[in-house]
């Protein structure tokens, strides 16, 4: 591991969350372009943010907008 | 300042994904439907309060956390650290993500969602201490920014990171101790 991996891997998060600057961010989209283990790694962080968020993701309950809309309606009386 | 007559149409839109939240906070679908309900019930009658033009959406999720810590919260004495041991960084992506598949085509999200399933993604969340369990579900499932995610939780920008960051080891050690018991892993990745 190169120091320019130590130094986009200390900043995966900030990358996949879209946290960082633009000049960093396009030093490590450099570096990934460069090195296939560290594109590798941040690819399959970025992915399992979307499979996490498409899991974690519930059908809300026909019925919960209407009660909701009922609570917010007595409240106005 | 906000109009209470605009609530319905400004805020309602969010209910789908504030109850995604909720169950993840509150973990069965009756008091998640309660903890939407009393979200909004809290947000209508404090909307005259509600700057407008500002971030609704993150305004009702500090609504929505701060009515979990407060009412549903049934156990304090619950863990409010993980243990990490010797969990170390990419920690799933070195025991799944690397692996030479035969078939070159298949993606590497192919490769995750074949050994991760969806309740154990969710049971992973729902057993994140309180404190890591709120940054991950408000950066993993809401896309809040970190500036954001520091706001509605009330905690410092660089708390939010370390624990948005640990909860994240701990969830992937958890993953990872699903996928091999339920066998979905090769024998040889068992030991990297």
């Amino acid at each position: 591991m190169t120091h320019n991996c130590q130094d986009a891997q200390g900043q995966l998060y900030q990358y996949i969350d879209s946290e960082l600057d633009e000049t960093t961010a396009s030093r490590i989209r450099g570096h990934l372009d460069d090195c296939s283990g560290c594109m590798d790694s941040f690819e399959f962080e970025r992915r399992l943010k979307v499979v996490i968020r498409r899991c974690l993701t519930e059908d809300m309950p026909e019925s919960l907008e209407a009660k909701v809309k009922e609570l917010i309606r007595h409240e106005t009386l | 300042m906000a109009d209470q007559a605009n609530f319905e149409r400004d805020a309602l839109q969010y209910s789908r994904q504030l109850y995604s939240a909720a169950m993840r906070m509150a973990r069965n679908p009756a008091d998640a439907e309660d903890l939407v309900q009393e979200t909004f019930l809290k947000a209508y009658r404090a909307y005259d309060t509600f700057q407008e033009g500002t971030n609704l959406k993150a305004w009702l999720y500090r609504i929505l956390t701060n009515t979990f810590i407060n009412k549903y919260r049934k156990d304090s004495r619950r863990p409010s650290e993980v243990d990490l041991g010797d969990v170390e960084d990419l920690y799933l992506y070195r025991r799944l993500g690397s692996e030479d598949t035969a078939d070159a085509s298949r993606t590497t999200e192919d490769r995750v969602l074949d050994r991760l399933v969806e309740s154990d993604i969710k049971a992973a969340v729902e057993e994140l201490p309180e404190n890591f369990r709120m940054p991950v579900l408000l950066a993993d499932l809401e896309g809040f920014s970190y500036k954001e995610i520091a706001e509605i939780l009330d905690i410092p920008i660089g708390t939010v990171m370390s624990r948005l960051h640990r909860g994240r080891k701990a969830m992937q050690k958890r993953l990872w101790e699903f996928a091999s018991q339920r066998g979905l892993v090769p024998e040889d990745a068992e030991r990297p």
